[in-house]
């Protein structure tokens, strides 16, 4: 009877801890999800006053573009695709325009 | 006998002009055709119509920006990939058809019944009845000779337009807008006005990454060289005002030296 007490206990914590994980998985990619878009928006909110920015400021702002699109490069799944590509080319038209806005600061200098 | 053979020529020579002018001159699209672009990603693959979409109804109600920028439709058409599990999942034309915005695009529970609401957009070659007529809807508005017919530019001064310029959850917060300055084309005819070219005019609708650096890639005044020829054939401005925005055709909208 012990025995069979202990087994169930055993069970039913397993249970537990592998929904449990699942749960803090799923939150975790929803999570995770609406931090790269939050970060997609930082990284590309200042596209309408690039000019404005300096020569540092610029690259900052392209090399977040950079480690983003690697984020965004792994959405998979038949809505991660369309995201990736949505976002893929999003992301490319913000960073070419800082790039862009960092070639004629630096010219200028 | 020479009469005869002069006469014989002369036939031959207006049969080949008349032939060679149905060759090469396109036709000008009327008021109502003009911007419209027809998408067939994978439509005729599916067995559907490819899409008609009008320009004129959609820029009354968004900004270029809006549709170029945040929603990611590309400038040039078919060049987008759209596909229906795109539109159904909120993305592209789903973006705003989705049954609250406006009516929904591709959804799974289309079919045979409700076939009609496919034919709304998937209507090349169809004689489908639209839900707005061209000329009820620009009724009243501002005139222009060429492209729409409409002074796009005016109407949203005289408040018959108002652009939407954001849609929450697909737009992003961007700080406020900083015009560069306005600047001068030198034109390459002598005697043809200069081009002062407006930013202002042109970001308002647009931003800066609609044009930059996609469309105009050089970062200094006079760098990139073009020529009529070249606009002609849908390069630099020609990317808009060869389809969508005024035609090429209306010299005086540009080649002005003060801003029009």
């Amino acid at each position: 009877m012990k025995i069979f007490v202990l087994y169930a206990f055993i069970i039913l914590v397993s249970l537990g801890l592998s929904h449990g994980s699942s749960l803090v998985g799923t939150l975790g990619n929803a999570y995770g999800q609406e931090e790269w878009k939050q970060e997609y928006a930082d990284a590309c909110a200042k596209t309408q006053n690039a000019m404005l920015l300096t020569i540092n400021e610029l690259k900052e702002h392209i090399e977040r573009c950079d480690t983003l699109q690697e984020r965004i490069s792994e959405l998979d799944g038949l809505e991660g695709g369309t995201a990736r590509k949505v976002y893929g080319k999003r992301l490319k038209m913000c960073r070419d325009l800082y790039e862009f806005t960092l070639n004629y600061k630096e010219k200028k200098e | 006998m020479k009469k005869t053979f002069f006469l014989a020529g002369l036939f031959v020579l207006i049969i080949g002009i008349a032939f060679a002018q149905t060759g090469v001159k396109k036709r000008r699209p009327l008021p109502f055709e003009y911007g419209r672009v027809v998408i067939d990603n994978y439509s005729k693959r599916y067995r559907l119509a490819p899409v008609v979409f009008d320009h004129w109804l959609h820029r009354a109600k968004f900004t270029c920006r809006l549709c170029h920028v945040d929603i990611g439709f590309a400038m040039k058409a078919n060049e987008t990939d759209i596909r229906a599990v795109d539109n159904k999942n909120g993305y592209y034309c789903g973006s705003c058809h989705n049954g609250k915005a406006a009516f929904s695009s591709c959804r799974d529970d289309f079919g045979e019944k409700n076939f009609g609401t496919c034919t709304i957009c998937h209507s090349e070659g169809k004689d489908v009845k639209k839900k707005y007529d061209f000329r009820e809807f620009v009724k009243g508005w501002p005139k222009e000779r060429l492209g729409n017919g409409v002074d796009w530019e005016k109407a949203e001064r005289l408040g018959e337009i108002k652009p939407v310029d954001f849609i929450e959850g697909i737009s992003i917060k961007r700080d406020k807008f900083v015009d560069p300055p306005d600047f001068e084309l030198k034109a390459k005819v002598l005697g043809m006005p200069d081009i002062i070219f407006s930013h202002q005019k042109h970001t308002v609708w647009n931003g800066c990454e609609v044009c930059h650096p996609e469309i105009f890639v050089g970062i200094k005044k006079g760098m990139t060289k073009y020529s009529m020829v070249e606009l002609y054939e849908g390069k630099y401005c020609g990317v808009c005002h060869n389809n969508v925005a005024f035609p090429l055709l209306d010299c005086q909208r540009c080649h002005t030296e003060n801003i029009q």
